[in-house]
């Protein structure tokens, strides 16, 4: 079966442990949701899925093949894509040769890249900031600009890290139907790191609770929206970010 | 969506820069034919050769945002190999005994001799990058400078190959301008092209967010140690080429005073633009000659004026500390190019057609 799985995947950092044996995986044409605390280890389970961060224990499956041992531009040359938390646009660059980096970085011509680059401007509709120097876009166009940089080369999974953070109800809306379209339309696995919680019920197929590094929950919306265990999690690191997220939930 | 004329737009639209600055060296070649006294003639010759010399620099520099100090050592290597191609076979039985016996019967014209010598000093930048390219920050920049000191200690003890510290003479001198002026240009066309391909902009994206590069893709020391081979062919050239403007050469005369000039140089004109590059030499050379001329007496009616021994060095650390302050990433931050129209249109051009984006990884 095609998908990209984390399998038991354990990190420590100095005797912390960011993740216990964590399991998720990710599906073509699918959007997995992936919430928690701060600190639960979301991002640190990003950066495994995407060779940054090696793991202690565990292994990272693509299609069944294990990807442990490569450098992240090599998993991204296999069809693994993602964002960061802030964007981390190539900010002295034009918008458009933000996404011909990854042209290029997979291989492609400058020529091929630039038409790729284009086309998924338009696709992403951000067609017409592609002169603009990226340090000076705002942050909501940053996020797409990112999104859209990850999606050159049609990838097989992407992986966003809180793409939505900071957005107005109707951003966060418009960033949702772009999420969906992802999958739907480029039949590309989705994982998505997202604390406002009603949105990642209304966007995900599937949603993953972590919590202090540990997956405490896994299953469709229904599932998240009923759990006790979610719902006390949240109340135990209640955050303020996360108090209204419980409003949303119930 | 054709690529083709896109591709043209990013080639035309950049290639306004080499343009210019190659007019900029021209005009400075032709005032000094028409006008230039001798001295003023090897004035004009050492110009361009810094700007050889500094445009190779930038490529790996300006682009990776990784500091070296030691590409002067490419500069030795590529002067050493001029004088091993181009000096009469019975000079070289004395300055260099312990060549090869084909290599010592050999005698090439300056100019294949010089290419010769920028792809010996290249191949030696990719020996060294391998291993240099995995290093970042303070840690490449530090070990960049081991390799100056290592080449220097080569050069300076490998007696039957080098003649060691003794001067080398007999290196055919080349005193008319025009084959600097066509090693300049070529160095800057050199610099554009790496600029404006993959792995240059590969590269600059690296340099601005390495983790995002990583992410896109890019094999960070795979790109690094491209410009550090084509950035080290560029300064071995230019090497071969300061070996004819001047005949004679000692590896000291390729250690620490050529790598200070040269990186302020670059850091001065702005070491993130090819503009900055050759404009950075062109300025600071120019005051250079300035200052001297002023130290050693101008004539200001009966009597002559001049500047006390010794300040003009004073005055140019003065003058590039006062030009850092103000303008921290150099007078030359943006490239010359020409007014934007081919820009303007491009942003209407693009039409918001949602068309799922064509090919797979
Ligand atoms: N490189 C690192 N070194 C040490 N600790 C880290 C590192 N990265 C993350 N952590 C720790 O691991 C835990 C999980 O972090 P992270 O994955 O960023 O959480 P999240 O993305 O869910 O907010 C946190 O306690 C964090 O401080
Ligand atoms: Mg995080």
């Amino acid at each position: 079966m095609r998908q990209l799985e984390a399998d038991n995947i354990s990190v420590a950092f100095a005797g912390l442990k960011a993740l216990s044996e964590a399991r998720l995986s990710v599906t073509p044409g699918h959007v997995t949701g992936l919430i928690g605390p701060n600190g639960a280890g979301k991002t640190t389970l990003v950066n495994v899925l995407t060779g940054f961060q090696a793991p202690t224990e565990g292994a990272v499956k693509l299609d069944g093949e294990s990807l442990v041992g490569l450098a992240p531009h090599q998993v991204r040359r296999r069809g693994v894509a993602r964002t960061f938390q802030g964007g981390r646009l190539f900010r002295e660059l034009p918008v458009i040769d933000n996404l011909e980096v990854t042209g290029v970085g997979l291989g492609l011509s400058r020529a091929a890249a630039v038409a790729e680059a284009q086309a998924m401007l338009d696709w992403v509709g951000i067609a017409p900031l592609a002169d603009r120097i990226a340090g000076t876009l705002p942050y909501t166009d940053e996020r797409r600009v990112a999104i859209g940089r990850a999606l050159m080369g049609r990838p097989g999974y992407i992986l966003l890290d809180e793409p939505a953070a900071g957005m107005s109800a109707p951003e966060a809306a418009e960033l949702a139907a772009l999420i969906r379209r992802i999958a739907t339309e480029l039949n590309c696995g989705v994982l998505l790191i997202e604390h406002n919680v009603g949105l990642v019920l209304e966007t995900c197929d599937h949603i993953v609770v972590l919590d202090s590094g540990a997956v405490i929950e896994d299953g469709p919306p229904e599932q998240i929206r009923a759990s006790e265990t979610v719902r006390h999690a949240y109340m135990g690191t209640a955050a303020d970010s996360t108090l209204p997220v419980l409003e949303v939930m119930q | 969506m054709a690529s083709f004329p896109k591709v043209k737009s990013v080639a035309l639209r950049t290639i306004s820069t080499p343009l210019i600055l190659s007019a900029v060296l021209v005009v400075l070649a032709l005032v000094t034919v028409a006008y230039g006294s001798r001295p003023f003639n090897q004035t004009m010759i050492d110009i361009f050769v810094r700007v050889i010399l500094v445009t190779g620099l930038y490529i790996f520099v300006g682009n990776s945002g990784v500091l070296s100090f030691g590409h002067i050592g490419f500069t030795c290597m590529g002067a050493y190999a001029a004088a091993w191609l181009t000096m009469p076979p019975m000079m070289k039985e004395l300055s260099f005994p312990g060549l090869p016996d084909w290599l010592k019967a050999l005698q090439l014209p300056y100019g294949p001799g010089a290419v010769l010598a920028g792809i010996f000093a290249g191949v030696f930048a990719l020996i060294f990058g391998r291993i240099l390219m995995r290093l970042s920050g303070i840690a490449a920049s530090i070990a960049t400078f081991a390799m100056l000191a290592m080449i220097n200690t080569i050069y300076a003890n490998w007696e039957s190959v080098t003649s060691a510290t003794n001067s080398v003479v007999g290196i055919p001198i080349v005193r008319t301008i025009w084959p600097y002026l066509i090693g300049a240009i070529a160095a800057v066309f050199i610099a554009w092209a790496h600029a404006i391909s993959r792995h240059g902009l590969a590269l600059r994206a690296a340099r601005d967010e390495p983790t995002a590069a990583l992410a896109s893709g890019i094999d960070i020391p795979r790109v690094r140690l491209v410009a550090f081979t084509l950035s080290g062919a560029v300064v071995g050239l230019g090497g071969a080429l300061m070996a004819h403007s001047i005949g004679v050469v000692t590896p000291d005369t390729f250690y620490l005073g050529l790598t200070f000039i040269t990186l302020s140089m670059l850091v001065v004109g702005g070491i993130g633009t090819l503009t900055g590059a050759v404009m950075g030499v062109v300025l600071l050379s120019l005051l250079i000659q300035g200052l001297r001329w002023l130290e050693r007496g101008v004539p200001v009616g009966e009597s002559t004026f001049a500047l006390p021994g010794g300040l003009q060095e004073i005055l140019l650390g003065v003058v590039m500390i006062v030009i850092l302050a103000r303008r921290p990433s150099g007078l030359f931050a943006r490239e010359f190019v020409w007014p934007a129209r081919l820009g303007a249109r491009r942003r209407n051009s693009s039409a918001a057609t949602r068309n799922v984006p064509a090919g797979d990884a």
